[in-house]
């Protein structure tokens, strides 16, 4: 998906071929979702997530151990610890609600405007078409995961302060091991909501009704959140999307515990790769 | 046609994922090695005489001993309790340790160095500092701390003498081999003689044929398939270990708490000020009087609001009433024992069913 300038230029050089250069069609689909106000609006939501939490930690103190998320016990004094935590707090339903919402504009929003038509009628290939719509919830997905770190980053630097991280096995980091480490969050992060936003292309390139990608995302999770917490259901838990969610906060342990983030990455490629293909499948067997 | 093939591939691809998630759900299926057979004395000899090598393991405890939720325990109440939990474990081989309890969000580390043991908890962050006891042995012989036997004896008689010992109530075999964690091992399988009145059925040994470090620990009872507790290492890797690992500062803003000898036998013991074993071998029964603090409960130290509720009130609430000559009170039972609690205090509890327990109870 990425291409290099000299790449890009070969692309855009030859006139004669009829398909639109790959970076024009990528940057017009970034220009698409980022111009539409909802999505300004979550990303707006998404950078005030952090500065609520962390105020109100510095006014209240940090919830005592065994009141509230466990990760937030950790937060006041310990700046950076702040932004793991809200990524923790929203990746429960807020990102993937995002990822959920862009997905769905992409195909069954188009579709329900009859702007799908005209672009499966262009002379674009459909299996180019559904990367560019991927790339546009990728790109939204990274952005609001990148918004939350970074927003959350220097509210706990400005209300924390602190020279680097203490870790939840009780080293301390310096400053720049402690910035990997929540980059490091933020990308694993990133990439289980893009699972979320695989499985909601999926779905909404098979409806018309960019409501029924929301509702269905929406309410799956609520049910694999039900499913996890059955005990007989056990053996359901490894595939459950939802299951390794929470592991995000072993990047901040010293050393990493790093068995259930692989699992993760594991897990969200299979989604992604089940959602992609399910996609791909269903829009080149589409009828116009 | 064109549009055939990448319909073709695209349900290839999903068909990938889908499997690739099944995959998430298959145990880790290892063969069972092929290795020299060997008796059963010499390998818990060779067990003995190994030397603990630095390692870095992860061990899983998948606890089903339905063991009901106990009161004023902290950390160490999620491994007690069923499920399955992690614990992270690192030794230099020269007696420093880290042992690492993750749980959501927070998780407590315990660092020994040699000379002090810290431990930390991220959620309250705080850290507890004990001097660690006197050794009686010379750093360096560590091994001797997980084993009963102090005095410097040779390793081969102890085994001899413990397997003696054992037969007495047991079988002992070496029964097959087993994969644990990438690592050959053998089986040294207990199983309790016919006389012995015992809910368990055997305890399964993983023993790696390599460096002789018990890999794995299986508990079954006579009463499910599953076991009751299975603790063995997932993952492990003996290599020299960095030396940061063992050793700990406080780290900034944290409180830090001097505990005294008497605070941690206190802690750590659950204040139990005499236990007696009724009995020997597998049905031995543990008899002891509870203190009325924790018989009844009490006010919780730092926040007065909760009380800590009694072991008496815990065992109304998961126990069944019993009466008999020796009294009455609350029979408890879990997946590998029994505990009976009377009402006076007496607490008798054993891996038995419900007559020994009583018998245990009678005889005092």
């Amino acid at each position: 998906m990425t291409t290099t300038p000299a790449e890009a230029e070969r692309a855009s050089s030859p006139p004669h071929r009829s398909a639109a250069p790959l970076v024009r069609v990528l940057s017009a689909e970034l220009r698409w979702v980022l111009r539409r106000p909802r999505n300004l609006l979550a990303l707006l939501l998404v950078a005030a997530l952090p500065v609520l939490i962390g105020t109100a930690i510095v006014l209240g103190g940090s919830p005592p151990p065994g009141h509230g998320p466990p990760v937030l016990s950790s937060v006041a004094g310990n700046g950076l610890m702040l932004p793991v935590a809200t990524l923790v707090l929203a990746q429960n339903l807020l990102l993937p609600l995002i990822a959920a919402m862009v997905a769905a504009d992409a195909l069954a929003g188009e579709s329900s405007h009859g702007t799908l038509r005209g672009l499966l009628l262009a002379p674009v290939g459909r299996v180019r078409l559904v990367w560019v719509k991927a790339f546009g919830v990728l790109a939204m997905t990274v952005l609001a995961v990148a918004v939350i770190v970074v927003s959350g980053t220097i509210t706990g630097l400005v209300a924390f302060g602190g020279d680097g991280l203490v870790t939840l096995s009780g080293t301390t980091l310096p400053l720049g091991e402690a910035l990997g480490r929540v980059a490091l969050a933020a990308g694993w992060s990133a990439i289980q909501m893009l699972a979320v936003g695989a499985v909601a292309l999926a779905i909404s390139s098979t409806t018309e009704h960019p409501l029924v990608v929301l509702a269905v995302i929406l309410g799956s999770l609520i049910v694999f959140g039900v499913l996890g917490a059955i005990p007989a259901l056990e053996w359901l838990q490894p595939v459950l999307i939802t299951t390794g969610w929470s592991s995000v906060v072993d990047v901040l342990r010293d050393p990493i515990l790093a068995e259930n983030l692989l699992t993760g990455l594991w897990r969200a490629g299979c989604y992604v790769l089940i959602g992609i293909s399910a996609t791909i499948a269903r829009m080149t067997t589409r009828d116009i | 046609m064109r549009r055939n093939s990448v319909a073709a591939t695209a349900i290839a691809g999903a068909t990938a994922g889908v499997l690739g998630l099944t995959a998430l759900t298959l145990p880790a299926g290892a063969e069972d090695p092929d290795l020299p057979a060997i008796a059963p004395e010499k390998l818990v000899a060779s067990v003995m005489t190994a030397q603990p090598p630095a390692m870095a393991g992860t061990v899983r405890v998948n606890n089903n001993l339905g063991i009901p939720a106990i009161p004023s325990t902290e950390s160490s109440g999620e491994l007690l309790s069923n499920g399955s939990s992690t614990v992270r474990l690192w030794a230099d081989g020269q007696g420093r340790h880290r042992i690492s309890l993750p749980s959501e969000g927070g998780g407590t580390t315990v660092v020994d160095d040699g000379t002090t043991v810290w431990k930390w908890n991220a959620s309250e962050r705080t850290v507890t500092k004990y001097r660690a006891e006197a050794r009686q042995e010379s750093a360096g012989q560590e091994g001797s701390a997980s084993s009963p036997h102090e005095e410097p004896e040779d390793p081969v008689a102890t085994a001899q003498r413990m397997i003696d010992t054992l037969r007495q109530s047991s079988r002992i075999s070496v029964d097959g081999t087993a994969g644990v964690a990438g690592r050959d091992a053998y089986e040294l399988v207990l199983t309790p003689k016919p006389t012995e009145r015992t809910v368990l059925r055997e305890v399964r040994i993983a023993v790696g044929a390599e460096k002789r470090l018990p890999l794995r620990v299986v508990v079954s009872t006579e009463n499910s398939e599953d076991p009751a507790l299975r603790v063995g290492f997932s993952k492990l890797e003996t290599a020299p270990q960095d030396a940061e690992l063992f050793r700990f500062s406080p780290p900034a803003g944290a409180q830090v708490q001097q505990a005294d000898k008497h605070d941690r036998r206190d802690t750590e013991s659950g204040t139990h000020p005499q236990v007696r074993t009724v009995g020997e071998g597998w049905d031995s029964v543990l008899v002891t009087r509870v203190p009325q603090q924790t018989l009844q409960g009490r006010e919780s130290g730092q926040d007065s609001e909760e009380r800590l509720p009694g072991l008496r009130e815990a065992a109304e609430q998961a126990g069944q009433r019993v009466s008999g000559p020796w009294g009455e009170g609350w029979f408890i039972s879990t997946g590998a024992g029994s505990a009976l609690l009377t009402s006076d205090g007496r607490l008798a509890a054993g891996a038995v069913p419900q007559p020994v327990l009583t018998e245990a109870l009678r005889g005092r």
